[in-house]
Order: structure tokens, then C-alpha cells, then sequence
């Protein structure tokens, strides 16, 4: 019952499949009334989705961020610990591998250790921002929900005064023009290619990210921990008396998902971006957030909304730039999705969708 | 420091702290009463969008204020239906109508105004209490501030004693901490509840036509900036009690205004820093280290009958 | 008391009443279903004004749907009811409420951080709240009743008792024409039990009818008119002379003769001598004070030995320090001062897993609180505390654990359609019996803390786990038994603790002839 999540068709699942029908449906017709003709708004759309293999590098590097976000969102999820601080973890962890890899004296190392590092560095930072919640919650009862949203502010607002002021980390301003960003990372601390190359530019992030989610959902089913999580979720009061470690149960699963988080922002930087620019983090991670809250506790749902919502994503820029259709439309489709699942929950729950 | 850039620092505290009062305290109805709304980001940007648009059509800032009002309600409506009548979970509803309503806003700007970043919309006058406007140097500095600010000052001194000493206040106070009792005294949990939210809703929109029409006198696409969030903090810092909240966000409005204040008089923050605070301060608060948190007792959850 | 008059009172007054006019609140064959059960099947009832009302019958025989029923908070599946003769529909509990039903619950609904006048004016009150017209009204009610109530006191700091009348004048502010009241001395003391039914008879000479809904005969005796016995969801009994058919309404209740005890019967051997020899102890406490969260005293002083081979019972009403000794003694809560040990070794202020791991077993009073954890499987809750053992490198085996309680399901007639299943769906008895799986089977078992296991239980799942409980005393396991159930105690403990207001009253054998003098003591009259 608790074990390996099964594929079967139920009524429940098939509702978020129908939800994003239903609100592309509406987005086409919102298209429609912009005047745009709906045949060359759709075109463009597809073309910077899947039309060529950049756009689909692209799009998979960003339904990558989203699954990490995600993935630690549903661990969290699993003890009852809501993490809505994915925006912000992004963001400390992209600080911390911008640092490492401009200034860490990474640069020479061997054996792919000038990206790794930096990588691991995000993944530390991301897990500080979630364990700090964490802690908050086992010890002083501290709603999660509220210290993650804070915390999430707080980082985004780090990273842009790391990016403003030259003693952290912006490039040296030789004029008054020079933009708020830090230097460009060093090649070999960027991200090698996974599949393609500049042309359809899917990095190790993707493998990584696969290999995070198996391992997460190996975690979830098979091991120890992973009891420990379903269990304080349902219930923390007799958890306590069956003698397992609450407060590091807590603490654990927000870290993991700050470490998540940070780790995106990470690959962020190395793969895609290569330097730390304000606005970076820019809405991925209440993007991901919301892939982690529609995929109720499935791994699978997690990837499959990732993916989703990474070509969204890339479509609606396309659209805005080729057939002049505001990406904002984009947004509305993604606003009515969220609703329309959020608001289904319940008939959900009561026609057997797994949790 | 001279007594005229003090004036002009509180004065533009208060500007800044308009919004958030504003918002903050039809917010912290609906969390009182149990709803935890965080789609008040969202709803602000409606009221702010609807209430500008109002303004620019007519050429009338009050039937701008009108309808930014009447634009915020549906938005409400869904808010409360989601929550309260189907149960789902406050925080993606609360999220789902944020991404909503700033691509909504978005496109719509875009449509009717085209890509001209801001056209001019007439806005609401200013006004200053007769007594303290009089006072020499500093008085008008202060004290003359858009009209919903005192309108705002009002409608806190108002909820306060509704709060405190009606019937409807103990119900409201009730379904957030003890939702059963009220089941179980023959009153409606759920009506209450949409009542807050509505309520929430429109002092969203007021907030939002502020920024709008009051401040700014433009719509800009986002305009609303995180102020949800940062009346969501306050509330938080103050410990969800109306008196503590209105000094959390003229405390806030103060930090914004050093973002401005302090290059002036030669003191280098960086602004991000202060933009940090307010957060930092009410993260501050939720970990107990400015003494104990009494939020409602069942903030963020549906209601059910036995 | 006044024990000698009561029963007499009571004919005269059955008598007077039964000259009264017609029934002010009828239910004619009532039914309503949960799924496939059916809690209640075709149910008559006819309650009339100036009557006490006894509603009787054990734990799920109907008692609770009855009075959902009547105040709205469901709809009957079939039949019908009448409200001084007009039909009776109500839509929800305002409806009852505006119909003059006033109801008294088990679990009060009071907001905690509110005076009573506040907690009184909720829902009462339009516009401005008139704090001192309604203190002044509620002093008024109170003195008319013989309550004591302090109108401007915050709910938060009231005891059980307190906060019980702040209901009743809650209804009684309301001048209802039906007063019920759901088993409302579970958690009284026998004083306030007696002011409750003083109470009660006051509002039924004022011509309130008043439904008693209770499973403790000893109060209907003093007080009932008419009685009504409710089991398996029907209506099995009636009288209107009770206090003489007090037997055949108890048989009717638990359909055996009630001249045998009502308690599994105790086995033939004879009970062992009690020990003295300090080596046998298993579990002694010494001292031990709990103080709650306002800093109440819950538990004062405490101290107490278990020995090998011996059931120690532990009796008193509920709420008089029972709850916050299993607590302290299970790690749940920290003890202010004092401390315990078991075999030896010192425990206070230990954690949950510290004290499984010295050897102790838990069945705590609230099952699905902290006995279990009901969204996890049966398999996941028999080894809830000793996950470590089918855990290698952190990894679950759950093959093996599966097995394993297979075979401790069969061991201990656990019932569910496999070990997979959500425990939240076995029956009460059987959740029981897995969590007394669980604890008997642990690896140096040599305490058992069982607090309140019998609750909520059927009889014959009553008698599985006082058979368990039996086996491992006789196995050389100690055994604490917490319950509230004096009956029981006399016939499964060999001693017997008396817990009242937190301290110990006294500590006798066990026995029935003890009954008066145990019954004296948890009423707070010191023996020793």
C-alpha cells in the first residue's frame, strides 16, 4: 500500500490531465481574442517548445529545475512539512556556486571536481535555508509554511545585493552602465553536455536529476526514513511515543528539500545562465512549487509536471517574441491549472488517487 | 539632521506603509476568522489594474476606486469558494490566484494600452487633517497624504472595535480559533468565513488603487511588488492584533523609506538590505524570539461538520 | 448524601409525572445508516415535558446518533419525529436550536481564549456585546440553578467541572423546552455529580424535558423517571418505575444476567500472595509530580511499586491525575519532580524509545492519538516501535515484517483482510488487540502500562484483552492498569491504587468487598 506508485487510470488521475486541456482550451481562445490569429500564435508557441533542438535543450533544462524543486517539495509533503521556500533555496544555492566557481580556486581542479564542487556547494546552502526551517519547526513549533515564505524573500533579496555591491560579487564596474551581475563563470566550471551540445544545449543536470528522483523514491518506499516521514506526517504524536526521532525527521526532510533547491540554482548557473544576474532565480521556483503541490505526492506526477510546465514555459517566450502574444497568457493558463487541480482535491481524494 | 528631511522621511514612511495597512487589515480578518489568504498579492494587482483602468476611462479617480473594488470581488469570491466551500489547500489556491491575476493584469495592460509603458491616469487628492496640517515646517510634509491613508486609519480604529465588542467580531474571532463552537451555537462557520475573505478583498483593492491611483498615478505590469507578502509579514509581526500590526507596517514603510532616505544623508546601505528586513523581522517574530505567537488556532483549515 | 430518600423521591415524582401531558418531543421509528451500518433501526421514543429522560445502553449502542439526530446534526434515514406534536426537521443545529432543543455535548465546543460571558454571548447577541447585562443574567441563571460561575473568567483557566456548567447555562440561557445531555458525568467527581442531577431535576420541574444520556446506572437510579435502553441501535427496554426494574433494565442492556459479573470471569486459580521482597519490584516511582501547561498541579507526590507476577490497578474518576501518570510514565511528558524506575533503572524525563528499550510496553488511554498511526498499514503499526529490527543499513525489509505479523495477527486473532490494510479500519477491538500485539511481544517485556485498554471495546473484545493482560501477568509481567471501570479493576487487579485529585488516596487488595471503601476514596475520602 505504501509502496511502489502504480500508473493505473483512475477517474482522480485523469482530472489534472483534463485541467490542463481545459486551460490550454481557454488560453487559445484568450489568443483568439488578442487579435493574434491563433494558427501562428500556436506555431510559435510550438516552435520555441519543441521546434527545434534548442528549444527543447531549453525546455528541458527548465523542467529540470522544476522536478529538483519539486522532488523536495514532496519529501517535505510526505511528513507534513509544507516548503514553500524553493524560490529563495534557488537562490542561495546559485550564490554559493557563483562564489565557489569565480573565486573558490576551483577552476584547475581534475577529474570534473570544477563543477562538482561548485555544485555541492549550492546543495549546502539550499539545505542551510531548509534547515533553518526546519529546526524552527522541531523546536519552537514554528509554522513552516510562513518561515520558508520569509526565508524565500530574504534570499531572493540576498542574491540581489550580492549582484549589486562589487566587494560580494558583481563584476568590476568599469562604467556606470556595467550591469549588476557577477563575472561569467570559467568554462570548466560549467556544466558538460549530457546529450547534445550548443545546438541543443541538455546538460548532466538531467541524468543527475533523474538519478536524484529514483533515489527518491527509493527513499520514500524501501527505506527507514521514509517511514519515519509518512509517519510523523500522519501522525506526530504517536510517532513520538513508538519512540522515532521526531525532531530530526522534521529537520531532515526540510533540509533534503533545501539542498534540492539549492542544487537547482546551482545548475541554474553551471548549465544554462553562467552568471549571477539579478532577477535570476525570476519565478522558478514558485514554479516548481507548484508542480511539487499539483503532483499530490507522486514522484512520477512530479516529472511528468516538470515537464509540462518547462514547455510552457519556453513556448510562451517564444510566443511573446515571434507572434507577439504576451507570455502573460502563459501564466493565466498555468494560474487556471493550479485552480482548477487545487480546487478538484477533494473529489480527488474520494476517487482513489494515491497519495 | 534637519527637522524638513525627518518630515520628508515620515512622510514618505507613511506612503510607503499605506498599502500594507491597508491590505494587512482586511487580511487579518479573514486569518482571524480562520482563511489563510494569500492570494491578497493578487488581489491588490486586480484593484490595482481595475481601479486605474476605471480612472483612465472616466477621467473620475473615485469611480477608478469604485471599480477597483467591484473588480476585486469575483476574485475574492473564487478565493473563498476554493477554500472554505471546496476545501483546498489555502496555499496553492492562495498562489494559483497570485500567477492568475499577474498574468491576467499583464495581458490586459497590454491590450488596452499597448506596449506605451504608462499612460497617465488621473489621480486621488491628497488631504490633511486641519489641526496638524497648520503645524509649522514640518506639518504639511507629514500630514498630507493621500486621503485613503486616513480612510485606512479609520476602517483599523472600525475593525478594532467590531473586533472587540460586537457580536460579529466574537464570531469572527471564534470560527478562527474554535470553529466548532460556533458550528455548535447555531451560527455559520463558512458564511463568516466568506464574509472575511470578501472583506479581505476589498480592502485588497483599496490598497491596490492606492499604488495606482493614489501613488502613482500609473499602472505599471506587477506594480503591486510583494506588498501582499509584506502585509502578510506584518500581520505576522504583530500577532495577528491590529494595534501591533498598524506599528509593524509604518515600521516597514520606514525601512522602504531608508531605501531612499538614507543616500541622502550620506549613509550607504545597500537597499537590498533594507528591502530584507521587514522579512527578516517578521521571520524574527515566527521563531519566537520577540516573545510567544498566538495565531488563530485553526488558521488554514476547511471546516467540517462533526 | 441524601441516598436513603432519593429512591423514594423518585416514585413519588415518577408518579406525579406520569399525570403529565403528552410526549413533548416523539420519535417514531427512527432509523439512520452509516455505510453499511446501521446505527439506529427503528427507533420509538417519547419524551415528555418535567421529565428526566434516561437514555441508556453501553458504548455503540445507538446513544450518540440518537442525539445527532435530534439536534440536526444529521437527517434519519426513515421514521419520523414530532416536536410537541408539529413534525420535527431540522436542517442543522440551528434549527434545532431556534426549535428550543438545547444540547450539552461530551466534548464541550468553548473558545478557549474567551471569558464565559463571551463564550455564552457567541451566537446570542446582535450588534454590541453587552458584557454586563449578560453577567449579570448569567449570575442570575447560575444562582437560580446552584452553579457557580464567574462570568468574566477566561475558559482556558476552568476546570472540567467548570467549563461543563458554562455549557449548561449555555443551553439554559436559551429557556429550551428540551434539555439533552450527552453522558455528562464521565468526567465529574461524585460531588458534582450530584449537583449536575440537582441540577438537572430543577430544570425539569421547570418544565424543560431533560434527556440523561448515560451507561452509569447508579445516577438514573437517584434521579430517572422514565428510562429507555437503547442497544445494537434499538430500543429494547423501557420503564417508568426504574428504580424497581434496575436489574431486568441492565439485562436488557447488556443482554446477560446481570447477577454474574459483567466482567470476563476471573480464573479459578487463587490470587497470588502479594510479595514483599524488593528484588520482585519491578516498577517503582517514587515522588513523582506532573504539573500541566497553566502550572496546575495534575500529579502530586506520587509513589507507588509494581511487582513481577501482580496487576496494580489504578483507580479514580476520569481527570484526576490518571492520564498525566501514563504520560510520564510512557516519556510523553517531563515530570516536574520525582522519579521512576523500572528494574532498576531510572526513567524520568526519558524518551519514548528509551523507556520501550528498558522493557516496558505502552497501550495508551487515546488509541488513535498516539496508540497508532491509522493511515499506515496493520504490519507498519504492529511494529511501530521496533521498525529498527527488519531495518538493515537503513533499509525496511518489509517482507519480513509482513510476515511477522502474520503471524503475530494470527497469535493474537487480530482480524483485518490482510496485514496491507489501513489500520484505521480495523474495528476498535481489533485495533486493540494489535497494539497489545505489539507491546506483549516485546524483546524484555517487564512492565505493561495499560491505560484505559477496555475503552470503547465490545465485550467480547473486553474479555480478549483482559485474557492478554492475565497471560503475562502470569508470565511474571507487571502490570499497571490504568481504568476507569471499578468494576473491572476488582475483578482482573490484585491491588488497587485510588488516584484522586492527582494524589494517592489510598492502596488496598483488590476485591469486591473493597467496593465501598475504593468508592470512598475516589469521592476523596481518606483511608490511610
Amino acid at each position: 500500500m505504501t509502496n511502489a506508485p502504480s500508473l493505473n487510470f483512475t477517474p482522480a488521475r485523469a482530472l489534472p490531465v483534463a485541467a490542463v486541456l481545459l486551460a490550454m482550451a481557454v488560453g487559445i481562445l484568450l489568443v483568439a481574442l488578442t487579435g493574434v490569429p491563433v494558427g501562428e500564435a500556436l506555431g510559435a508557441f510550438a516552435d520555441g517548445a519543441w521546434g527545434s533542438p534548442y528549444a527543447i535543450g531549453a525546455s528541458v533544462n527548465r523542467a529540470v529545475i522544476f522536478a529538483l524543486v519539486g522532488t523536495g517539495f514532496v519529501l517535505a509533503d510526505r511528513a507534513r512539512l509544507t516548503n514553500v521556500g524553493g524560490e529563495g533555496q534557488i537562490a542561495v544555492g546559485a550564490i554559493a556556486a557563483t562564489a565557489v566557481s569565480l573565486y573558490g580556486g576551483v577552476q584547475g581542479l581534475p577529474l570534473g571536481l570544477a563543477f562538482v564542487l561548485p555544485l555541492l556547494a549550492g546543495a549546502l546552502a539550499g539545505a542551510a535555508w531548509g534547515a533553518l526551517p526546519g529546526l524552527l519547526k522541531a523546536r519552537a513549533g514554528t509554522n513552516e509554511v510562513i518561515s520558508t515564505l520569509m526565508l524565500s524573500f530574504i534570499g531572493v533579496w540576498l542574491l540581489y545585493w550580492s549582484v549589486q555591491s562589487e566587494r560580494l560579487l558583481r563584476q568590476p564596474m568599469s562604467n556606470s552602465g556595467t550591469l549588476p551581475e557577477s563575472l561569467e563563470i570559467p568554462s570548466t566550471t560549467r556544466l558538460p553536455f549530457f546529450l547534445g551540445d550548443e545546438s541543443m544545449p541538455i546538460n548532466i543536470g538531467l541524468p543527475l536529476t533523474v538519478l536524484l528522483g529514483l533515489g527518491a523514491a527509493w527513499l520514500l518506499a524501501r527505506s527507514l526514513f521514509g517511514l519515519h516521514l509518512r509517519s510523523v506526517g500522519l501522525n506526530a504524536l504517536a510517532s513520538r511515543q513508538a519512540g522515532m526521532p521526531i525532531a530530526r525527521t522534521v529537520v531532515l526532510a526540510m533540509t533534503l528539500a533545501g539542498a534540492l533547491g539549492g542544487l537547482a540554482g546551482a545548475i541554474m548557473l553551471q548549465g544554462d545562465q553562467y552568471a549571477l544576474k539579478s532577477g535570476f532565480s525570476s519565478g522558478y521556483g514558485f514554479d516548481g512549487l507548484v508542480v511539487g503541490l499539483l503532483a499530490r505526492g507522486s514522484l512520477p506526477g512530479v516529472f511528468a509536471g516538470a515537464l509540462l510546465f518547462g514547455f510552457l514555459r519556453s513556448g510562451g517566450i517564444n510566443m511573446e517574441m515571434a507572434a507577439s502574444v504576451p507570455s502573460a497568457l502563459v501564466q493565466v493558463v498555468q494560474g487556471m491549472i493550479i485552480l482548477a487541480v487545487a480546487g478538484a482535491a477533494l473529489w480527488m481524494d474520494r476517487h482513489g488517487a494515491a497519495r | 539632521m534637519s527637522p524638513e528631511l525627518s518630515a520628508v522621511f515620515i512622510g514618505s514612511a507613511i506612503r510607503f506603509a499605506t498599502p500594507l495597512l491597508l491590505g494587512a487589515t482586511g487580511e487579518l480578518v479573514s486569518q482571524r476568522a480562520g482563511v489563510l489568504n494569500m492570494s491578497l498579492e493578487g488581489m491588490m494587482l486586480t484593484g490595482a489594474f481595475a481601479g486605474a483602468v476605471g480612472s483612465w476611462a472616466t477621467g473620475n479617480p473615485l469611480i477608478g476606486l469604485a471599480l477597483g473594488i467591484l473588480a476585486v470581488l469575483p476574485v475574492a469570491l473564487l478565493q473563498a469558494f476554493l477554500s472554505i466551500t471546496l476545501r483546498a489547500n489555502q496555499i496553492v489556491t492562495g498562489i494559483g490566484i497570485n500567477i492568475l491575476a499577474l498574468g491576467g493584469t499583464t495581458l490586459a495592460y497590454r491590450e488596452l494600452f499597448g506596449s506605451r509603458s504608462s499612460a497617465a491616469i488621473p489621480g486621488l487628492d491628497k488631504w490633511a487633517p486641519p489641526l496638524l496640517r497648520d503645524i509649522p515646517v514640518v506639518g504639511q510634509m507629514v500630514f498630507e497624504q493621500v486621503w485613503l491613508f486616513y480612510l485606512g486609519l479609520a476602517i483599523i480604529a472600525a475593525t478594532a472595535f467590531m473586533m472587540r465588542q460586537t457580536a460579529l467580531g466574537l464570531a469572527l474571532h471564534a470560527a478562527g480559533a474554535s470553529p466548532r463552537a460556533v458550528d455548535k451555537s447555531g451560527l455559520s462557520v463558512n458564511g463568516l468565513r466568506y464574509g472575511a475573505v470578501m472583506f479581505s478583498g476589498v480592502m485588497a483593492a483599496i490598497a491596490g488603487c492606492f499604488i495606482s491611483i493614489g501613488d502613482i498615478h500609473t499602472f505599471t505590469e506587477g506594480m503591486t511588488s510583494g506588498s501582499g507578502y509584506l502585509a502578510i509579514a506584518a500581520i505576522i509581526f504583530g500577532n495577528w492584533k491590529l494595534g501591533r500590526m498598524l506599528l509593524a507596517c509604518l515600521l516597514f514603510g520606514a525601512a522602504t523609506a531608508l531605501q531612499f532616505f538614507l543616500p541622502t544623508v550620506g549613509v550607504q546601505v545597500p537597499s537590498a538590505l533594507l528591502i530584507m528586513l521587514p522579512y527578516l523581522l517578521a521571520l524574527l517574530a515566527v521563531a519566537g524570539v520577540i516573545g510567544r505567537q498566538t495565531a488563530p488556532g485553526h488558521l488554514g483549515e476547511a471546516y467540517q461538520r462533526g | 448524601m441524601h441516598a436513603a430518600f432519593a429512591p423514594a423521591i423518585a416514585v413519588a415524582v415518577a408518579a406525579a409525572s406520569s399525570s403529565v401531558e403528552a410526549g413533548r418531543l416523539r420519535l417514531n421509528n427512527v432509523g439512520k445508516r452509516f455505510g453499511a451500518m446501521a446505527a439506529l433501526d427503528g427507533v420509538s421514543l417519547d419524551i415528555r415535558a418535567g421529565e428526566i429522560h434516561c437514555l441508556l445502553g453501553e458504548n455503540g449502542a445507538g446513544k450518540s446518533t440518537l442525539c445527532n439526530l435530534v439536534f440536526g446534526v444529521h437527517a434519519p434515514d426513515s421514521g419520523s419525529m414530532l416536536l410537541d406534536g408539529a413534525p420535527y426537521r431540522p436542517r442543522g443545529p440551528a434549527d434545532a436550536l431556534a426549535s428550543g432543543i438545547a444540547m450539552v455535548h461530551q466534548h464541550f465546543s468553548l473558545v478557549e481564549d474567551a471569558s464565559v460571558a463571551d463564550n455564552l454571548l457567541l451566537g446570542q447577541s446582535r450588534g454590541l456585546l453587552k458584557r454586563r447585562e449578560a453577567g449579570a443574567r448569567i449570575r442570575a441563571l447560575a444562582a437560580q440553578y446552584g452553579l457557580e460561575l464567574d462570568p468574566d473568567a477566561m475558559i482556558a483557566d476552568l476546570s472540567v467541572g467548570e467549563r461543563q456548567r458554562v455549557e449548561i447555562i449555555k443551553c439554559l440561557m436559551r429557556e429550551p423546552r428540551l434539555l439533552v445531555l450527552d453522558e455528562p458525568t464521565a468526567v465529574l467527581l461524585p460531588d458534582e455529580i450530584a449537583a449536575l442531577l440537582a441540577v438537572c431535576r430543577k430544570v425539569a420541574d421547570s418544565g424543560c424535558g431533560v434527556v440523561l444520556v448515560t451507561h452509569k446506572l447508579a445516577e438514573i437510579r437517584q434521579v430517572a423517571d422514565r428510562i429507555t435502553v437503547l442497544r445494537g441501535g434499538r430500543t429494547v427496554a423501557s420503564s417508568t418505575a426504574p428504580a424497581t426494574d434496575i436489574d431486568s433494565l441492565v439485562a436488557a442492556m447488556i443482554a446477560r444476567d446481570p447477577k454474574a459479573s459483567t466482567m470476563p470471569a476471573a480464573p479459578a486459580a487463587p490470587r497470588r500472595a502479594l510479595s514483599s521482597d524488593v528484588r520482585d519490584e519491578v516498577l517503582q516511582v517514587d515522588g513523582l509530580t506532573v504539573k500541566d501547561a497553566h502550572g496546575a498541579l495534575r500529579l502530586d507526590n506520587v509513589t507507588l511499586i509494581v511487582n513481577r507476577h501482580e496487576i496494580v490497578g489504578i483507580a479514580g474518576v476520569e481527570g484526576n491525575g490518571q492520564s498525566e501518570l501514563a504520560a510520564a510514565l510512557s516519556g510523553m511528558t517531563k515530570p516536574a519532580a520525582g522519579r521512576f524506575f523500572v528494574n532498576g533503572r531510572p526513567l524520568a524525563g526519558s524518551a519514548p524509545q528509551e523507556i520501550t528499550r528498558a522493557g516496558v510496553g505502552i497501550v495508551p488511554e487515546d488509541r488513535h492519538a498516539v496508540g497508532c498511526v491509522t493511515g499506515l498499514s496493520v504490519a507498519e503499526n504492529i511494529f511501530l516501535n521496533q521498525l529498527h529490527k527488519f531495518t538493515r543499513r537503513g533499509m525496511l525489509d518489509r517482507s519480513a515484517m509482513r510476515a511477522a505479523a502474520r503471524g503475530l495477527m494470527q497469535r493474537f486473532d487480530v482480524r483485518a483482510a490482510s496485514e496491507d490494510v489501513a489500520f484505521g479500519g480495523l474495528s476498535g477491538g481489533n485495533q486493540q488487540k494489535a497494539v497489545l500485539a505489539r507491546e506483549l511481544t516485546q524483546d524484555n517485556l517487564a512492565l505493561l502500562i495499560a491505560a484505559q485498554p477496555t475503552r470503547g471495546l465490545d465485550v467480547g473484545a473486553v474479555e480478549a484483552v483482559y485474557n492478554h493482560i492475565r497471560a503475562a501477568r502470569d508470565r511474571g509481567v507487571a502490570v499497571l492498569l490504568i481504568s476507569s471501570e471499578l468494576d473491572d479493576l476488582l475483578a482482573v487487579a490484585d491491588r488497587i491504587v485510588v488516584l484522586y485529585r492527582g494524589r494517592i488516596m489510598g492502596v488496598c487488595p483488590a476485591g469486591p468487598e473493597q467496593r465501598a471503601r475504593i468508592g470512598a476514596m475516589m469521592a476523596g475520602q481518606s483511608h490511610d
